[in-house]
């Protein structure tokens, strides 16, 4: 077969829909100085759970965002905003992606749970054919990756990936190789996920919720705090976007994807390590090229001890700094790793590691010399970052981004 | 151009990959067998799709309508015939199994079973596409939470498998395949997402053999929901069903592909029903310009719409804008497997595959989604050999 024509691709744009409100500035320096955007549950009535924090967006008003909010749940009100928000920043003018082969690429968790939850409601007790049409025309996935579309005027592909913890990674992947084929024009990708009451009592359930607030790679991190957020990224050709003169945050390198296969949760080490070799490869990058490690993080024992061991194995004894941004937004699922994907860019561009925000003693079962950058963001130069993304169902996928000369 | 696939691995350049086995289950039974040769129809615009009963009751399993179960409403309904889940997936475990999962776990073993080794299980990846996972899943875990002592107190057991990725995570469990594993969702065009992710993840060099399909399960909130909506087409059962691909990229496998995929091409449009039409019909002169071949090359055309009240006029309108008077032959998956919404194209795709006539052909699969997305697919369909698997 022919080797298909290739591009470089850029990130010109960056939108964010967090515990720290509405716009990407808001996040990035909630983030840097390791504020928490976790606080109590809104969203859904928490009487009864044990755990009542979540890190949810606080006071959003969709019709002061959205066209027609009332089509869209709420993930397709984080994304479809988030989206907008990308596109501003990129300095794009509203009707250049409408008339391009714009591509809409969004990952998800639960999907529209919060619709689901009312559903679950209604047939609570009054049976399944108290069932809505209408609401249940609003469930499907797939109206995430549409919201954008429809929201920004659109017609190019969608694609919604609902491979839960690791789906923006997915999506990122996928727009990444539309763009960077000639499949797309441009592309928004990203992730978003709604606070709700299933994914909350679930996790629960499993005994993974932390008491207040989570530490990642803390020795008495004692789990996850549940999240909601949207988050988007404007992909586009590098050479268009310098000769448009745009600002890139940074370039997509490439990614990565493997399934472990052994166990729906708990995750695998030799697996995640696999996959950080295929994005590295795909990439054309070496482990001693990488300045940061954006982690998956979650706060999990489970889930830092498998990526550590992984990422000590690719990287030997000289380990990135490696930090986990769930320590303020809490894990905010589908739209996890895109957070991690545009903090990764943000710290490209600007130079700095973002903190272990929570972080007061580190876990001695991870071993010694892990940098997890504790406290608030320290400047350090960063060409390249690989960023994390693991999901139930086995599934890893890792991006990586890296600086453009100027 | 001829349509019948040469043999000789021509044009793999432009094609989106050989389809080189595949696990079906619907309400016709199990294989693409049984889906042979029910639902022609001509193009007439307007023609009401044919309902063809005696397909549905081939493999012992009659549309069900049940009128005493307080739980599903008055509707022809068509679950997947011919699948015992204990039989094929074993007994253990599998009382925590949502539908959805078993029905993917059996079409990835069966697909995969029908190729045998080709590429190594690092390389070999899954993709499904799917509407919002299992439903019933989802919904039985939230009325818990409603329901029991404190809100948490859910079944542990049952929360994987609320989650859309758990039929595509549990597939790879139970096929041992750790290449990439990915679900995506988009109402009835969700299997020509996940289809099209599997060429661009061939082509992209992420896998070198994939796995690609979509699922639907029966559940009763959902089915109460098309009986509230009026969304179903008059004589349509709702229905259930899985279709699982192997994917390699064109000219690599060994053996006679059961098809080649020339294209596959997805769009949305926010503008309502008519721009649907419009786009669909863009859509389709850009996959049959991808495929190299013209409409007059198309031999069968089979569409997505037809079980959905409104919605098969939309598609027709596409399809009468993109031929002309001179249209190709339908071929109606509806009076054969119901309407299996998110497993849709998917099993449009067997469908024609079940079908290729004796001198091959080219077909060419459209769908359209209630959201504003429309797609399709341009298969090319060798000689039929006679029996199918």
């Amino acid at each position: 077969m022919s080797e298909p024509f290739v591009r470089r691709v850029a990130v010109t744009g960056l939108g964010a829909v967090s515990g720290f409100g509405t716009g990407k500035d808001a996040l990035v320096a909630g983030i840097k100085a390791g504020r928490s955007g976790i606080g109590p549950i809104e969203q859904f009535d928490a009487t009864g759970f044990d755990h009542t924090l979540a890190g949810e967006v606080r006071g959003f008003e969709p019709a002061a965002h959205l066209r027609r909010p009332g089509r869209w749940g709420r993930s397709g009100w984080f994304a479809a905003t988030a989206a907008h928000e990308a596109v501003r920043d990129a300095g794009l003018g509203p009707g250049s992606l409408a008339t391009a082969r714009t591509a809409s690429s969004f990952g998800t968790t639960n999907g529209e749970s919060q619709v689901l939850e009312r559903l679950a409601e209604q047939v609570a007790g009054r049976g399944p054919a108290a069932v809505s049409p209408e609401l249940a025309g609003q469930a499907d996935a797939g109206r995430i990756a549409a919201a954008v579309a429809a929201e920004l005027g659109l017609t190019g592909e969608t694609m919604t990936f609902g491979t839960a913890c690791a789906a923006a990674n997915y999506a990122i992947g996928y727009a990444f190789d539309l763009v960077r084929t000639g499949e797309a024009d441009y592309a928004l990708c990203g992730g978003a996920d709604a606070s709700n009451r299933a994914t909350h009592a679930g996790f629960h359930r499993l005994g993974a919720l932390a008491q207040d607030v989570p530490r990642p790679f803390d020795r008495d991190r004692d789990g996850i705090v549940t999240a909601e957020g949207g988050v988007a990224l404007l992909l586009e050709p590098l050479d268009d976007a310098l000769a448009r003169g745009a600002r890139v945050y940074a370039e997509v390198l490439g990614y990565g994807m493997t399934c472990d296969a052994r166990h729906m949760t708990n995750p695998d080490a030799a697996s995640i390590a696999e996959c950080i070799r295929i994005a590295q490869r795909q990439a054309g990058i070496k482990p001693e090229e990488v300045d940061y490690v954006c982690a998956h993080g979650t706060g999990t024992r489970a889930n830092e001890v498998a990526e550590v061991a992984a990422v000590r194995e690719v990287f030997g004894a000289r380990v990135p700094p490696i930090s986990s941004v769930k320590s303020v937004l809490g894990h905010t699922m589908g739209a996890a790793a895109g957070f991690g994907a545009l903090i990764s860019c943000v710290a490209v561009d600007e130079g700095f590691l973002p903190p272990s925000a929570t972080l007061r003693e580190p876990d001695p079962e991870l071993g010694p010399d892990l940098d997890c950058v504790p406290g608030v963001a320290r400047e350090a130069r960063v060409r390249v970052a690989q960023n994390h993304g693991f999901a139930f169902g086995g599934n890893n996928a890792v991006t990586l981004f890296g600086k453009v000369a100027a | 151009m001829t349509a019948v696939l040469e043999l000789d691995g021509t044009r793999p350049d432009t094609a989106v990959a050989d389809i080189t086995g595949c696990g079906v289950l619907s309400a016709a039974g199990p294989g693409l067998a049984v889906l042979r040769g029910s639902g022609w129809r001509s193009p007439r615009p307007g023609a009401k799709p044919r309902m063809s009963l005696a397909a549905l009751g081939r493999a012992g399993a009659p549309p069900r309508t049940p009128p005493d179960d307080p739980d599903w409403p008055p509707l022809a309904l068509a679950p997947v015939a011919g699948f015992d889940p204990v039989e094929t997936l074993g007994r253990r475990g599998i009382a925590r199994l949502s539908r959805s999962e078993q029905l993917a776990m059996a079409a990835c073993l069966a697909a995969l079973d029908a190729v045998g080794e080709g590429s190594g299980v690092d390389r070999t990846g899954i993709v499904l596409g799917t509407s919002m996972g299992s439903a019933r899943a989802v919904l039985d875990l939230l009325r818990d939470t409603f329901q029991q002592a404190r809100p948490y107190l859910v079944n542990p057991s049952a929360f994987p498998s609320t989650m859309m990725v758990s039929a595509a995570g549990r597939a790879a469990i139970r096929t041992g395949l750790t290449g990439v594993n990915a679900t995506v969702s988009g109402g009835p065009v969700a299997g020509l997402h996940a289809l099209r992710y599997a060429g661009q993840a061939l082509r992209n060099g992420h896998a070198d053999r994939m796995l690609a399909g979509a699922v639907e399960e029966l559940s009763p909130e959902a089915a109460w929901a098309w009986y509230h909506g009026k969304a179903l087409a008059a004589g349509t059962p709702l229905a259930e069903g899985c279709a699982v691909f192997t994917l390699d990229a064109p000219g690599t496998a060994a053996g006679r592909p059961l098809g080649r995929i020339l294209a596959c091409e997805t769009a949305f449009t926010a503008d309502g029903p008519a721009a649907v039409s419009g786009l669909l019909a863009r859509t389709v002169r850009t996959a049959l310009a991808r495929a190299g071949v013209t409409a007059a090359d198309v031999t069968t055309v089979v569409p997505g719409a037809g079980g959905r009240r409104g919605w098969a006029a939309v598609e027709e309108r596409a399809l009468r804008a993109v031929f002309g008077a001179g249209s190709p032959p339908r071929l109606e998956i509806t009076g054969t497997v119901g309407e299996v919404h998110a497993a849709g194209a998917a099993l449009q795709l067997a469908a024609a595959l079940a079908d290729p006539g004796p001198d091959g052909g080219l077909a060419l699969l459209t769908s359209v989604g209630t959201d504003g997305s429309a797609g399709c697919l341009v298969v090319d369909l060798p000689a039929s050999l006679g029996e199918v698997p």
